[in-house]
């Protein structure tokens, strides 16, 4: 059989390309022989079937009449050819059959013809239309650039995609009125998660419009951060056990600092903890028993760890212990003359209660400032009055259900060991657990608390020590995780959370405002006579600022609200006065500060604006590109009186929306001729071929060096770029297109109630595999062979159980390789099940489908459509009156159906071991035994997927080379393939099949061809 | 506050009976919906082809939905409708509707039964307009409510899809029932993880209707994107060029597009504003937040009272006073915050709270009844919907929800009524009923709903 190959001749690729007069010699010669030879045979063997009148398979050859008119429709006539020279045309039913010389002719021109123009346009980067990207390659560039996937496109209409399959080139990629209005829609769905930093912005994976959405964002970016801090005391000794024995566990060089990397906790507390256990003498109070706990551990034994885990574990429970033994408590406080429980009504009514929001935040700052430090009173000292136990059941709000709540105290119980200390001792029995206290907190860090202080049992679920009753706000009390635990590093990082809290999400200002101290108290002059009377149409006139000198977040309102809390104060608990003017210049000052911040922030905003910019249009900005840009934000500020967050929505919106983030155009530099792409180009074009995304900043560096059009550095940053997971997008881009399985999620065929097994995640597994498989080849850099033969699969537990391999436990995102697979005839793409799903129509297999699946989309063979009258098969297998098999052979008797069939029944029939779903299986939906023989042309018998494996080996090895390099050329390129690629494709076998046939030397091909690092100039067709 | 002269209603009598300017518009091929004004009076006569592609006249009204909110329940011993002889008697609570009350109904007896059950507060309103289960925790997730399912179905033919107002901040962090207090404060929701961003101010609300902000932008983007392309186009092959065009004239499309409708918009408007007809104006509000709550949700009402009268959207949502409400009523005398004042919901105090909100309505209801529009008034081609998250505040009892609706909605809602459900047993008093049979009659036609499943019986 000849090479197949996939040859597309661009209309106008042929008359206009520069003259040489020997080619132009040549081309008299092949036309003269066209004309003189070719021509009758047409006319005398093709027309009556393929003419005007008749025109079987769409193909009228009477509609030639040059070498121009021919080369122009290149991929029919390379079909005319293949058909010729295999003697299937004129078919065995013709009437007149050329004679061998004559036909030989005819072949023979057309041969020549081939090699004439491949000769005169080898490598030629050809027509690469710009094209906007396609819905894949936009939502992963969105991904890459926002660092969050939205995927915007999801709701957009499938791309179509060009003759080889793929949907990635401007042939097909079109752009209409209604597809530009879902991209406005996307890009602004997209610019709703932007939110403003104070240096830069970023994007957050929920839309950041709503107060809930940007506190949400916020307060889990700080839990997250806690949430990565080891805290557990139990690690810590672990990694200070290890420490004393590295000798025993054979690693007598490592560092205390090793020990705290290999145990995942912080080296500096570690270190403190190293100390404390080591180094610090204790003779009395709580370290004793822990050191004794220390000493105590066993050393490392074989298969003994548990034994010191638990005593780890033991020395963990003893701090925790005596530690809740003599946590501070404080009672709610109030200011002013207020009743005696405490429930005053409303917030001013006299004096300030206990649940005003000022005096629970003071009680937050109590417990925040006291968690490295302990409650003396709770130290027994022999011949001291025991203290009596505190009064919270005249405690100021202590009744109220919705108030502040009763302190719970701490109840010792007499003669507590732990606490015993002998007389006149209490001094340095103090002094004792003030060290132990500061190096053990009594908590690290407030994540979540409940309504009241004490009561969380019942009410969990306020984060980060927040809120009173329904009031909100979030209060930061971590400072024994900062200053125990955290590098410098890290406190920067935490210390920028709760000012980026401020900042995104405006927390300290709502609570205030939620306090509402102010708010709409009196019923002024002012308010009363406010009422809106019938005027004109008034257009606003002024930006509306967020800083009204109205507001009550103002200075101004702040600090009258402060004096009017003073003047309540008087006469009442000192303290309550205090946490009055602790309070509200601490409001002040935070509002003022992220004002200050929001302002000063603004440039860099703008900054980042144009980096971002830079990023999304994959190049280096022009001074006009940026003042471009700067000036659209300008304008909505200052013309359309946006606010500058929204300003700065605005401007995202329109890079979105630009042509050079959504269209991939090779800039051309000369007005005719072949040139070099620019490194930036080149740059998007390896990026988009090997990621389907836009280029990441390496890459973006060498554009900038200009050095990545040479081989050495463009095939290294392949190497590098197929590494990366962002080659995830070529398995799925180019494989789910290659081999035709991309829209296999939105199945619709399969019969769930005859097949209750095919759950939607079997199908997704189905669909997940040859992803996996064909990632696991380029990245691991596998033979391509191994798409064929390969004895291995990856799987999950469901696939693994629809495979009867042995079952998995793990979830559904847990894929393994299993090594094996052949056990139960998997391995490679042939048998995975999501193609022998898809080409079965429901109730019965198909070896039709897929065997068409295996010629044409494995092997490249081209099969015409099929012709309208074809018989349909019933479609359900139980119903059957005979086998399908013998049902396909008695179609194939019929000559005319024989043609076509014979090329792919056969190739199907080997997979009738398995069921419609893909599934193995002895016996077919009608009970009968299921038989997988086939015969192929040249009159091998083979039974089954080893047997069809053995044929392709001998005989169609090469066809599935060319036509695995063929595709990947066309993706690569984005265009359809040109006579004039024949030498590189031939180029790419050859060099693969000497490689040990690796996929990443097709790659290594295609990326330092000069089809590939070329482009033409911007005259070059002009007239077509 | 009626604004319109008396005479001009009778002045501006249809030029051909069952002509409407909407129909006419369609008629000649125009499929942008106009603010139905009565400004063709003293027009040419039509020509007659335009005036037999014309429909009805009632069918072609825009219909108008608005959803206003209080929380924490009303004064249940003062929230009461009975029939009677002289149309429906109204408790006291309810009498601020006296005047209009043959366009009213009183729905009783209703309930969200997703929302029973989980928890007080957030989870007695997160899910009052999506009638979905709902999740605690930090996971906001509910419905999309249903004033945004109109919307989506409706949205596209004005220049807002839908307002969403609230005289109160909303809050955020957690309930103690630990539902995200995001639940107390939005009952509108674009999607189940994100409520639609409340506006509070005024001016801003204003705004939105006359800057046509959303168009606008969109014009800007996409003036700036087409200079792009022009700059471009300069440095690519022709063939590049084909490509780009392509985009360009999409882009120009979707702009003139958008510039029809704000022309028409506006020219319909001035049209209407020259000739001394009937559309209520009002004079931009200031900016800030009004200190009063009074002149707040006065001026909320007639902003949304405008947007209905010139079509600027046809779906309105008021948070009143949320859920957990911290708002003060020196002027009601009323000294504890509205949360802590439901907690004693029997109390004259709170009984004053709930007429308060409740006479909001009133007047919203009695302003678009001042507005003529076809045969009647824009009330009547609209429904005004008023409600709270449960019927006592004391104990936090929303088994039964007050609701009460004002507005026939163009002859498909009968009113003057009084309907009770409350012994129709638990399929047949679903809220969400409720909501399909209002949603049908807005164009929103669904299979189902929440948990319900079928048209609320009798509505």
């Amino acid at each position: 059989m000849r090479t197949p190959s996939l040859l597309a001749v661009l209309a106008f690729s042929s008359a206009t390309l520069t003259s040489a007069s020997a080619a132009d010699a040549t081309l008299k010669r092949l036309d003269t022989r066209f004309k003189t030879a070719v021509h009758p045979f047409l006319e005398t063997y093709c027309v009556s079937c393929h003419g005007k009148e008749k025109a079987e398979a769409e193909l009228d050859l009477t509609a030639y009449s040059s070498v121009a008119d021919v080369l122009k429709d290149g991929p029919r006539w390379d079909l005319v050819l293949e058909r010729l020279e295999s003697e299937e045309m004129p078919p065995s039913k013709a009437k007149k059959h050329p004679a061998p010389g004559v036909r030989s002719e005819a072949v023979d021109w057309f041969q020549a013809l081939r090699k004439y123009e491949i000769q005169r346009h080898a490598g030629d980067p050809g027509i690469v239309l710009a094209r906007r990207l396609s819905n894949a390659e936009f939502n992963y560039t969105i991904r890459d650039l926002t660092g969050v996937d939205l995927k915007p496109t999801r709701e957009f209409p499938a791309d179509p995609s060009n003759t080889a399959g793929f949907d990635n080139s401007g042939e097909s990629l079109t752009m209409s009125p209604s597809l530009l209005k879902k991209y406005l829609q996307a890009a602004r769905e997209v610019a709703n998660h932007l939110f403003l930093k104070p240096e830069g912005f970023a994007f957050a994976a929920h839309p950041m419009l709503a107060e809930t959405d940007r506190d949400k964002y916020a307060v889990h970016q700080i839990i997250d951060f806690y949430h990565r801090q080891n805290t557990d005391y139990a690690a810590y000794f672990r990694a200070a056990w290890s420490f004393k024995h590295r000798g025993a566990l054979g690693k007598p060089k490592a560092t205390l600092a090793d020990f705290a990397a290999a145990n995942r906790v912080s080296a500096k507390y570690l270190a403190t903890i190293w100390a404390t256990l080591e180094t610090e003498k204790a003779d009395l109070g709580p370290l004793v028993k822990l050191h004794a706990l220390w000493r105590e551990l066993p050393a490392p034994r074989p298969n003994e760890t548990a034994v010191a885990q638990k005593g780890f574990e033991q020395m963990r429970d003893y701090i925790v212990k005596v530690r809740a033994k003599v946590e501070p408590r404080f009672l709610n406080i109030t200011a002013g003359k207020i009743a005696a429980n405490g429930q005053g009504r409303g917030n001013n009514a006299q004096g300030v209660n206990s649940g005003s929001q000022v005096m629970m935040i003071w009680k937050n700052v109590q417990y925040a400032t006291h968690r490295m430090k302990f409650d003396p009173v709770q130290l027994q000292v022999e011949g001291e009055a025991p203290v009596p136990p505190l009064d919270v059941a005249n405690e100021s709000g202590a009744g109220g259900e919705f108030g502040p709540g009763r302190t719970v105290p701490l109840i010792n119980q007499p003669g507590d060991p732990d606490l015993a200390v002998p007389e006149g001792q209490r001094a340095r029995y103090e002094a004792a657990w003030a060290k132990f206290c500061a190096v053990f907190p009594d908590k690290f860090y407030m994540e979540e608390r409940g309504r009241n202080y004490f009561n969380t049992k019942i009410d969990r679920g306020r984060y980060l020590s927040a809120g009173f009753h329904s009031n909100m706000g979030y209060f930061r009390d971590d400072q024994p995780l900062y200053e125990l635990i955290l590098d410098d590093q890290q406190r920067k990082e935490l210390d920028a959370l709760w000012i980026n809290m401020d900042f995104i999400a405006s927390t300290t200002s709502r609570m205030y405002v939620e306090f509402n101290p102010g708010r709409r108290q009196g019923r002024g002059a002012a308010a009363e006579a406010a009422v809106p009377e019938v005027a004109a149409i008034e257009l606003p006139a002024t930006p509306v600022s967020s800083a009204q000198a109205l507001e009550i977040t103002s200075e101004a309102k702040i600090m009258q609200t402060f004096d009017r809390f003073l003047a309540q104060a008087e006469g009442g608990d000192p303290r309550g006065t205090q946490a009055i003017k602790d309070y509200f210049p601490w409001i002040n000052a935070t509002l003022r500060a992220t004002e200050k911040a929001k302002l000063d922030a603004e440039p860099s905003h703008l900054k980042a604006l144009l980096e971002f910019a830079g990023r999304a249009y994959r190049r280096p900005l022009t001074k006009e590109d940026k003042d471009d840009l700067l000036s659209f934000y300008r304008v909505a500020r200052d013309r359309d009186k946006l606010d500058h967050e929204a300003a700065m929505r605005e401007s995202i919106v329109s890079v979105l929306m630009a042509p050079d983030l959504a269209y991939r155009i090779d800039l051309a530099q000369t007005t005719t001729g072949i040139h070099r792409l620019s490194d930036y180009d080149l740059a998007s074009r390896l990026s988009y071929f090997l990621w389907a995304s836009m280029p990441d900043d390496e890459l973006l560096a060498h554009a900038k060096a200009g050095d990545l059009h040479e081989p050495k550095v463009i095939t290294a940053q392949a190497r590098r770029m197929l590494k990366d997971p962002r080659a995830r997008a070529l398995a799925v881009e180019f494989g789910g297109n290659w081999l035709d399985f991309r829209r296999f999620e939105g199945i619709g065929t399969v019969d769930v109630e005859r097949f209750p097994a095919f759950t939607s995640e079997l199908r997704q597994a189905m669909f997940e595999e040859p992803i996996r498989f064909t990632l696991d080849v380029i990245q691991a850099n596998r033979s391509v062979l191994d798409f064929l033969y390969a004895k291995d699969t990856f799987v999950n537990p469901v696939l693994a159980k629809h495979y009867g391999m042995p079952a998995m436990t793990g979830r559904a995102d847990e894929w393994v390789r299993v090594a094996d697979a052949d056990r139960y005839e998997r391995g490679g793409i042939l048998p995975m099940a999501v193609f022998l799903t898809k080409n079965a129509p429901g109730l019965r297999t198909s070896p039709v489908k897929r065997g068409n699946w295996v010629v044409k989309n494995v092997l490249g063979e081209r099969i015409p459509p099929p012709p309208p009258n074809v018989p349909e098969l019933p479609q359900d297998e139980a119903k059957l009156d005979l086998p399908l098999r013998d049902m396909l052979a008695r179609h194939r008797a019929d000559p005319n159906c024989a043609a076509c069939h014979a090329r792919f029944d056969s190739f199907g029939l080997v997979f009738e071991g398995f069921g419609p779903v893909g599934d193995r299986r002895e016996k077919d939906l009608g009970g009968r035994a299921v038989d997988t023989h086939a015969s192929f042309a040249g009159g091998a018998e083979v039974a089954g997927l080893e047997g069809l494996r053995q044929h392709i080996r001998d005989k169609r090895q090469t066809d599935f080379v060319n036509n695995l390099s063929s595709k990947l050329l066309v993706y690569a390129l984005g265009r359809s393939l040109m006579l004039s690629d024949d030498p590189l494709i031939q180029d790419m076998r050859r060099k693969v099949t000497t490689d040990s046939y690796r996929f990443q030397t097709l790659v290594d091909s295609i990326v330092t061809s000069p089809q590939f690092l070329n482009k033409r100039g911007r005259d070059d067709f002009a007239q077509r | 506050m009626n604004t319109q002269p008396r005479q001009s209603r009778r002045q501006s009598t249809p030029i051909a009976p069952g002509f409407t300017r909407r129909t006419f518009l369609q008629g000649v091929g125009v499929t942008m919906a106009l603010p139905w004004l009565e400004s063709l009076a003293g027009a040419a006569p039509l020509p007659s082809a335009a005036l037999d592609q014309a429909g009805g006249t009632a069918n072609a009204l825009p219909k108008r939905f608005a959803v206003m909110f209080m929380g924490c329940g009303v004064n249940p011993d003062h929230w009461w409708a009975k029939n009677s002889d002289t149309g429906i008697e109204l408790g006291k609570t309810l009498e601020p509707l006296e005047p209009i009350k043959a366009k009213v109904n009183v729905i009783n007896g209703l309930f969200n039964k997703k929302s029973t059950n989980q928890g007080i507060h957030p989870a007695q309103t997160g899910n009052l307009l999506t009638g979905v289960s709902f999740k605690k925790g930090s996971i906001i997730q509910s419905g999309i409510s249903m004033d945004q399912v109109i919307a989506n179905h409706v949205g596209q033919e004005t220049i807002q899809p839908s307002m969403v107002l609230a005289c109160e901040q909303p809050m955020t962090g957690y309930h103690e029932s630990n539902f995200s207090n995001a639940y107390s404060s939005h009952i509108s929701w674009q999607s189940p993880e994100s409520p639609v961003p409340n506006e509070m101010y005024p001016s801003l609300a204003f705004d939105s209707l006359f800057e046509n902000r959303g168009s606008l932008r969109n014009l800007s983007v996409l003036d700036r994107v087409k200079d792009r392309a022009a700059q471009l186009s300069r440095r690519i092959s022709a063939t590049d060029k084909v490509k780009l065009d392509e985009y360009l004239s999409s882009v120009r499309d979707v702009e003139k597009s958008i510039e029809r409708m704000r022309v028409d918009k506006d020219k319909a408007f001035e049209r209407a504003r020259d000739k001394d007809q009937p559309v209520f104006t009002m004079k931009r509000p200031d900016n800030g937040l009004p200190e009063d709550l009074r002149e707040h949700a006065r001026l909320m009402c007639d902003i949304i009272a405008l947007a209905f009268q010139t079509d600027k959207t046809r779906v309105a949502s008021l948070i009143l006073a949320r859920d957990l409400s911290s708002l003060y009523y020196p002027f009601l005398d009323v000294n504890q915050q509205h949360h802590g004042a439901s907690h004693t919901d029997t109390s004259e105090g709170y009984e004053r709270v709930a007429r308060f909100h409740l006479s909001q309505m009133a007047y919203l209801a009695k302003k678009l009844d001042a507005m003529p529009e076809g045969e009647g008034t824009v009330l009547d081609n609209s429904c005004v919907m008023f409600m709270s998250n449960m019927l006592s505040g004391t104990r936090h009892d929303n088994k039964k929800l007050p609701i009460v609706t004002a507005g026939g909605l163009s002859g498909t809602l009968k009113t003057g009524r009084v309907l009770n459900y409350l012994e129709a047993g638990d399929e047949n008093r679903k809220v969400c009923s409720l909501y399909l049979g209002l949603m049908d009659r807005m164009g929103a036609k669904l299979d189902h709903f929440g948990d319900a499943d079928s048209r609320l019986a009798g509505l």
